[in-house]
């Protein structure tokens, strides 16, 4: 089984830190949502981080639950087997200069 | 010589101390079972130091009413979250020309950057006054604004008299100001909602009342505020750039964090959420009006600060006739086994208000975990050392 979470296909979705994974691991988790941290996976980011890996057909509530907690999304992949990832959302992730 | 009693902590003030059980609980476990790279590394145990930091972040936020927990950045004490918003505001929001006002009882963590502001960065300083009771004048700030006042600093609580500034006035009347909360003694014992009182930054620190280790504080940064960090480096976000994440937390907290610092600070301020501000506030009070009322009995004894039956934190500064105040300490831990802290507690500004500079005061500060005995132990101390 290439994901613990039990329905597939899964959704990925990266966040610029990880305190923003835990405070959506702790929406997720309120909210009833099969969700699962994991390491960033490689095709698709080269960041050291986590990400949160949640069902598919979840997609647009938990969108709607981390706006709603003004966090901010890096990246959102739907995802259908191990390797096989493709991009629904990405942020423009030039990180601006402190202004 | 008769047996030396047990010892005696009232320098609350300065660190409380014991802490809760829970604490050093804390603080064992994350050395002894997790690793301590939080956000790092994506294996399990620096998962598990990400996810104390968090719930530390989260349990602060609750405390202070603070809406969002990102908006809440760790420093290893209130005199570098001080720095990181005065420093920080510099060449941001506060420019060559512009007006600070703060008050007559700030900490030196306060006053040595607005000094060196003032003479390197030409801003210009106000200060508010204090009344003869040591209380800020929250009533003279209309007059001291202008123009260009970017910004107020204010201390919530004096380390000094024990004092209680209304901060929630001086918030109400800031006008386009932005307002900056010392919170150092008050964090873990007074009430503070960021809301309602418009702080735009509180600094606190873990090692006081919130009951944490040293090496552990943080601020609050309102909203859309952003400060220039004083340091730069590794957030494990973001890892691709070189540039600096423009983000909270990770913006103000580059290089690994004092996870096992942290984790106590964490425990700490589940303790105090627990157990009440209020019943911590009244126990800390209770024991304060026994001693002051102990201390009226004692002719010998100048006792400085707000009245009787005002609101206070319960640090006392006392002088006691013609006994110099480094002896009265020195006596009451070599004699007593009673720890108190005698001088000008880094807040010279305070002492010459008082008229107290540059002598000082004792000060005694008792803590949540003080009791009436050692209150009564301390009266008896000072009144054989008053009479001899």
């Amino acid at each position: 089984m290439w994901s613990p979470v039990k329905q597939t296909p899964t959704c990925v979705v990266i966040l610029f830190s990880i305190h923003y994974v835990l405070k959506a691991e702790k929406l997720l988790k309120r909210n009833g949502i099969s969700h699962d941290v994991i390491p960033v996976p490689r095709e698709i980011s080269s960041d050291c981080g986590m990400a949160v890996e949640f069902p598919y057909l979840e997609q647009e509530r938990v969108v709607g639950l981390l706006s709603s907690a003004d966090i901010r999304i890096a990246g959102l992949y739907r995802r259908d087997g191990k390797d096989s990832f493709q991009p629904l959302f990405l942020d423009n992730i030039t990180a601006n200069a402190v202004n | 010589m008769p047996p030396t009693p047990a010892p005696i902590y009232a320098d609350n003030a300065a660190t409380s101390f014991p802490k809760p059980r829970e604490v050093l609980d804390a603080v064992a476990s994350v050395l002894d079972k997790v690793s301590l790279s939080p956000g790092r590394s994506a294996h399990r145990y620096s998962l598990e130091c990400s996810r104390i930091i968090f719930n530390a972040r989260e349990a602060l936020a609750q405390l202070f009413n603070c809406p969002d927990s990102s908006r809440i950045a760790f420093t290893c004490n209130v005199t570098e979250a001080l720095n990181v918003g005065i420093f920080g505001l510099a060449g941001m929001k506060l420019y060559p020309g512009d007006h600070v006002i703060t008050t007559a009882l700030e900490h030196n963590s306060v006053m040595r950057p607005l000094r060196y502001l003032e003479k390197t960065a030409d801003i210009s300083i106000s200060i508010l006054p204090v009344s003869g009771e040591g209380e800020v004048m929250v009533s003279e700030l209309p007059r001291l604004m202008r123009d260009n006042t970017r910004l107020i600093v204010a201390n919530h609580v004096s380390n000094v008299t024990g004092a209680v500034a209304d901060i929630e006035a001086i918030g109400r009347q800031k006008g386009a100001a932005l307002f900056m909360v010392d919170a150092a003694q008050s964090a873990g014992v007074f009430p503070i909602d960021v809301v309602r009182m418009n702080i735009d930054m509180l600094a606190f620190t873990g090692h006081k009342s919130l009951l944490g280790p040293t090496g552990s504080g943080g601020f609050y940064l309102r909203h859309g505020l952003a400060l220039r960090p004083l340091k730069m480096g590794g957030t494990g976000s973001n890892s691709e750039t070189e540039i600096q994440p423009d983000f909270m937390p990770d913006l103000y907290e580059a290089g690994t964090p004092n996870t096992v610092g942290i984790a106590g600070l964490g425990a700490g301020v589940g303790f105090v959420s627990r157990t009440g501000l209020a019943v911590i506030r009244e126990h800390e009070q209770r024991l304060c009006r026994l001693f002051l009322e102990g201390l009226a009995r004692m002719k010998e004894i100048t006792v400085y600060g707000p009245a009787q039956g005002k609101e206070r934190a319960a640090v006392i500064s006392l002088r006691v006739k013609g006994k110099s105040e480094s002896e009265i300490a020195q006596r009451l831990d070599r004699d007593f086994n009673i720890m108190v802290r005698a001088g000008l507690h880094c807040a010279p500004g305070a002492h010459r208000t008082m008229g107290t500079f540059a002598d000082g005061t004792v000060r005694f500060s008792f803590g949540f975990f003080n009791t009436e005995g050692d209150v009564a132990a301390c009266l008896a101390a000072l009144e054989i050392i008053s009479r001899n």
